[in-house]
Formats: structure tokens, sequence, C-alpha cells
């Protein structure tokens, strides 16, 4: 219905700057034939589309052309703004690289109102297996979806149901593990934020599966609007009829509840996390028995990721064999990751199972920051690893990972440029996984504080030879012995590291340099006098006063005082201060 | 409010109730309220409430463009459906004198166009 007037949309995805004129040419071109009653020239702030040249998008005919010049301005008005004709020659065909099932409504719906998730298939999952379905259908379907854990454990999801069914108690519990504390993610968040009640029928489906009748949502108390949003969401539910007593006029009794987490990273672990929603301190038991077994309060129960369980009604509606048609062959459906770090566009994408991080990086996030050389990325968080540049090219899927020595996890990515230390990296997730670590063991809490000594006397430039060796022994009785997920997977932030970055711990160790500049016990601020402009840029910007001098002596920094915060480096203009 | 049955979602009406093809959206998640999306809600709603003209403004959850938040998309029938992204209450303003009241897309806040 379209009744506006042509458009012709200009970006130069090569620069992300002002598109080079071309706009201006392409106005001119249309005055000169005096079509701009009939056509509007537009400069776009993005098309989606990076590394193209100059990129035209022509609607409503939806033509979008790339790697445009100014030779080719005259030709794009004349034969496809006039004639309508296509020039194949300058034809771009995107390729979309994200597939949404899991944030299908996020962004779409307005998460406050029940109504605007039914009006899209909302609780029709539900309403579905309710009239059509047995339990035993709904986990074959789950069999058949090969969903697993998104968590980051990667566990079949229909197995996790399955044994908790085959228990006899009648008293099961569903819960969903909403603690979400990985550095650098938050898909969780965003999920619940976004659209709650894709989480709330995914439980409630579960809850019918495997023969609960109540259900908890683990939520960590630092999301105070997911919360707000969640307990909303369940009021609506329960008004509704979706929750409480005879669930849409069956007989299927189902109820949830929200319990908040207070910050504890180890209460992601299950066995923490109930230990924490029964009131008692947050330390994880040793498994088996697991939690489909004997979990909350000696119960059956199903812990289950937010994302996880966001996937279900999707799955539920449109078949197992449909959700298994997307992905790889032992993953399958669709992953959300968050996509941060030195990344143009920081951003929340789902992408098929498959996907390589290079098309990640370069295709949706639009390549590193300032058009810099990529260095790694991270995936994981803590309990994850790097995979340095060269590897950018495997398609991600759980083993894949795994074999590179990292994980798939919850779903974060830290992209990470020729800036960043790999020794200082390490350090930051061990240092992490040292203050969250509940102490109840002693390979996590002596072995994390241990190798994190020996990180810091590296990165003070301290090192010796046998410290690399021995990180490599500690992490190996850490990864072997400790009791939880979190000191057995603490030392991989180290050991990728080392693995594809040895080099750069033996030149902190031997040549005491941190070739990253990020190391500060490593190098010092200088002023280059010849340089120098006495602009007095540098000791304005000093958040400590530690340059001394004026405008007739010159400058120098005092490194008693200096922090090695950099700031002086960033602001000089003429490149007079060294490190 | 009625409660919903198994029938309810059987009787479903095949296409519900045309819908109002005119609003606009404003992504209002953690990270859109970081950015200043909570602001940038309340001046469409103001400024549309002062210029008497009659527009939804809706609220969303995160679309996935952090990077460009506040993201506010404008619906308006027989346009196509643009998604204006670091919108400032400057650019707020405009998007309701110049798109919305004037018709006219703007130009450099554009982070997705679609004709639907």
């Amino acid at each position: 219905m379209w009744e506006y007037r042509k458009l012709i949309l200009v970006k130069d995805t090569n620069t992300g700057k002002e598109t080079s004129g071309i706009a201006d040419k392409f106005m001119f071109g249309i005055r000169e034939r005096a079509l701009e009653e009939k056509v509007e020239v537009i400069r776009a702030a993005s098309l989606e589309i990076y590394n193209q040249g100059v990129v035209v998008k022509i609607l409503p005919d939806n033509i979008t052309y790339a790697n445009v010049t100014k030779d080719d301005i005259d030709l794009i008005i004349h034969r496809t703004i006039e004639k309508g004709e296509k020039i194949e020659a300058l034809l771009y065909q995107k390729t979309e690289k994200q597939c949404r099932v899991v944030l299908r409504n996020c962004g779409v719906i307005d998460p406050e109102n029940i109504e605007d998730y039914l009006a899209r298939d909302g609780y029709a999952a539900l309403a579905k297996i309710l009239s059509d379905y047995s339990p035993e259908d709904v986990i074959e379907q789950m069999k058949e979806s090969g969903l697993r854990g998104r968590g980051g454990g990667g566990f079949p999801t229909w197995m996790k149901w399955n044994f908790a069914k085959a228990q006899k108690e009648v008293v099961k519990y569903i819960i969903c593990n909403a603690d979400e504390g990985d550095p650098g993610a938050y898909m969780d968040r965003s999920i619940l934020e976004g659209d709650p009640h894709s989480v709330l029928e995914g439980m409630i489906i579960a809850g019918y599966a495997v023969g609960a009748q109540k259900g908890y949502l683990y939520i960590r108390a630092e999301y105070p609007l997911a919360i707000e949003r969640v307990m909303l969401a369940l009021q609506q539910a329960r008004d509704k009829g979706l929750l409480g007593k005879n669930i849409l006029g069956t007989d299927f009794t189902f109820d949830l509840d929200v319990r908040l987490g207070a910050g504890a990273f180890v209460c992601g672990e299950e066995t923490a996390l109930i230990a924490s929603i029964e009131g008692k301190r947050g330390c994880p038991s040793p498994r088996p028995p697991y939690p489909s077994v004997n979990g909350l309060w000696g119960k059956p129960t199903v812990i289950n990721n937010v994302e996880t369980l966001a996937n279900i009604a999707p799955i539920l509606l449109k078949g197992g064999k449909w959700f298994a048609s997307i992905g790889t062959e032992k993953s399958k459906g669709t992953k959300v990751f968050a996509l941060t770090g030195k990344v143009s566009n920081s951003s929340l994408i789902e992408v098929p199972m498959g996907t390589t991080l290079r098309e990640i990086v370069y295709n949706i996030g639009g390549g590193v920051l300032n058009n810099r050389k990529i260095k790694a990325v991270q995936t994981g968080g803590p309990s994850g690893g790097v995979i340095p540049e060269h590897l950018l090219d495997t398609s991600i899927d759980y083993e894949n990972l795994q074999k590179l020595g990292s994980i798939m996890g919850s779903g974060g990515m830290i992209v990470m440029d020729e800036d960043d230390c790999m020794v200082d990296i390490a350090k930051f997730y061990l240092q992490f996984c040292v203050d969250e670590s509940c102490g109840k063991c002693a390979p996590c809490r002596v072995g994390g504080k241990q190798m994190l000594n020996i990180l810091t006397t590296i990165s003070e430039g301290k090192g010796a030879m046998e410290d690399v060796a021995r990180l490599k022994r500690i992490s190996r009785a850490m990864q072997k012995a400790s009791l939880c997920g979190l000191g057995q997977t603490a030392p991989n932030p180290v050991v990728s590291t080392l693995n594809y970055f040895e080099q750069e711990y033996l030149e902190h160790i031997q040549n005491k340099r941190c070739l990253a500049q990020k190391c500060s016990s490593l190098f010092v601020y200088e002023i280059i006098q010849d340089k120098c402009k006495r602009c007095t840029l540098c000791q304005r910007n000093c958040p400590v006063e530690a340059i001394d001098g004026n405008r007739d002596i010159g400058f120098t920094i005092n490194q008693d005082k200096c922090i090695k915060c950099g700031k002086c480096f960033e602001v000089c203009k003429f490149e007079a201060v060294a490190r | 409010m009625n409660k919903l049955s198994l029938q309810s979602f059987k009787n479903k009406p095949a296409k519900a109730s045309k819908t109002n093809p005119n609003f606009i959206k404003v992504g209002l998640s953690t990270c859109g309220i970081a950015a200043g999306a909570d602001t940038v809600f309340d001046i469409l709603k103001n400024e549309l409430a002062k210029k008497e003209f009659d527009l939804p403004v809706l609220r969303s959850g995160c679309a996935g463009m952090c990077y460009a938040e506040p993201l506010v998309e404008v619906n308006i029938e027989g346009m196509p459906r643009v998604l204006y992204g670091k919108v400032t209450e400057e650019i707020a303003l405009k998007i309701v004198r110049k798109h919305i009241l004037g018709k006219q897309i703007l130009n450099d806040y554009i982070f997705s166009i679609k004709d639907e």
C-alpha cells in the first residue's frame, strides 16, 4: 500500500561516514530530470550491509545496489528510477544471517501486554498440547527437535524432562534458571524484558510434560526491570486462566512464582541454585543425584535456562521436525548471542547453529571497531576460552567450540583486537572466578587463588619460565577435582590463552614486554620533548596531576604519581606521548 | 478479565480485526533505557499530545540493535516502516515535526527501513 514517493537510500558502508557526496549527486540528477516530486533521496545511518562500498537501496521496488560509483548514478536514475529496470551488474543480494526463533517477539510486541503476545500465536502451543498431546507426545516432539540446554552444558532437554517424568513422586518442580552472570552476556535479560510470556509458556508446557504442579523463576536481583515485567506477566497469565487451577478449563493445574538471586555467580549452577531457593547458602553439592531425581526439597526438579524455555512453544507449535531442520547435525536450532567488545555493532543476535564466527563478526557485527585487526573472540564467559583469528571460520556448535578449547556457554561473545593482552584477559576472568568461588572445595578455592597470583606476577614482569608449567598443572587439578562446574571450568580462559597465545606469555616472562600495552607495570608514559608543542592538553586531562611543568619549560610525567591510565596518550594531537 | 479456554484458541478468527496501521514504537528494555529511551518515549508522547495528533506511542523490548539505542520505529500508513536509531531529544522532536506531521523521512538517522 505504497502511496509514498520513490525513495533512494544511500550509505557508504566502507567508511561509515557521510556518503562521500553521492547522495548529493543523486539529488542533483533527480532535479535535473525534474523528478523531485516523485523521488526522494535520503542518507541512511545504516542499511545493515557492511564493506560493500556505497550501497543504494531503492524503495518500494526493494532493489539494492552495492559498490556504486559516481559514474553509475546517471545509469541508476535513468534505468531503474525512470524505466523500472534492474541493473544486474550492480545488484546486491543480501543473505539473511539471522534467524529469529527465541527472539521472535523481542522488539516487536509490548512485553507488558499479554494481548500482544496472544495475537502472535502466544499460548497457542499450550492450548494445542492440552487438547491433543499426552505428556509422552510432548517429550517425543522435544526428542525429535533435538533441543539442547542453552545455559552452556548442552544437555538434551527431552532427557532431563524424561528423567523427571519417570520419577514416581507426586510433587515435582520446574525451575527457570535466570541467574545470568557471565561478564558481557545479557541474552536472558533481554528475553525476559522483551517477551516474558514466551518463557512462562515454556515452563507451563514443561510442567505438563513432567507432571509438575509448581515452578519457580530464579532471577537475579540485579535485573529489576526483568523482574517487574515477569511479575506483571504472571499476574496477566493468572487472570486469563493460563496459570493456576484448571488451566484453560482442563484439569491441569500449575502455578509459577519468582525467587530472587542475591548476585552470586555460583547460584547459576543448578545444585547451588536449588540450595538458594530452599533458603540455604548458595553452595553446590556433588551430583549424582541429579536434580531431575532429587532436586528442590528432595523432589524431582527440571531446571532449564531462559533461552531453552523460550524455544519450547515454537517447537510444539511447528513440530520437532521443523526445529531439527535448523542448525547442524548435532546442534539443532538457533542460538542467541550477546555480541560485544571491540565490534562495530554491539548487539543481541540470533543465528542458526553452524554459522561461523567470521560471519557473525563481519556480516552482522559490522566488523571490528575502527577497522582494526581482530585478534580473537571469547565465548562462554569465565568458563569459556578464546578462539584466535585463524579459527574464525569454524562453524559454531557445541562440539566444535569444545574442540577448540572453548564452550558455547550461555552466549556471551566478546570480540578482541590487537590492543587486548591475553595475559590480562586470563587474569580478568580468573579474578572473576576467584571472587565468585563459594569456597566449599579446595581445588577451586586454593587453586584459583594460586593461579591468579602467578598470572599477576607474570603481568608485572616478574614471572619465571616454570610459571607456565605451574599454571598448566594447577589447571588440570582444578578441572579434575573441583566440585562443580565453576571450579572445573575456571581455568579454561588460562588454558586456552596459553594454548593459542603462549608466545604472548613468554614475551611477558622473558622480555618483560606487553605488546598490547595493557599490563601497566611493563611500560611507562613519557613525553617526547622534540614533538611536544606545549599545548597543555595532557596536563589538563591528567586525572591525578602527574604532569609537571608549564608552557615555558615544557612538560614531564612524574612517574611516582602516574597511574598509567593512558589519558595523556589518547588526547595528545602531536604523538608526543610515548609508552 | 475473561478467562480463556481451549475453545477460545480453536475459534480464533482467521484474521484478527484490523489493527491501527499508524503507531510509533520505542524500545524500552534495559539497554534502551540506559541510552535514554524513556526520555525519548515521554517526549514523543508529550509532543504528539501538544500537537493534538492522535497516534499511539507503544513500548517494546530489545530489538537486538543495542549499538543504535534508543530506537524508535515509525509506522504511518502509505509510508515505509522506518527504524530510527540513536534518537536524542532533538531527533525525537524532528521525528514528530517532519516525519509524522510532515510525511517527510529524515536524513542520517535511519537504521532500518522496510516496505511492508
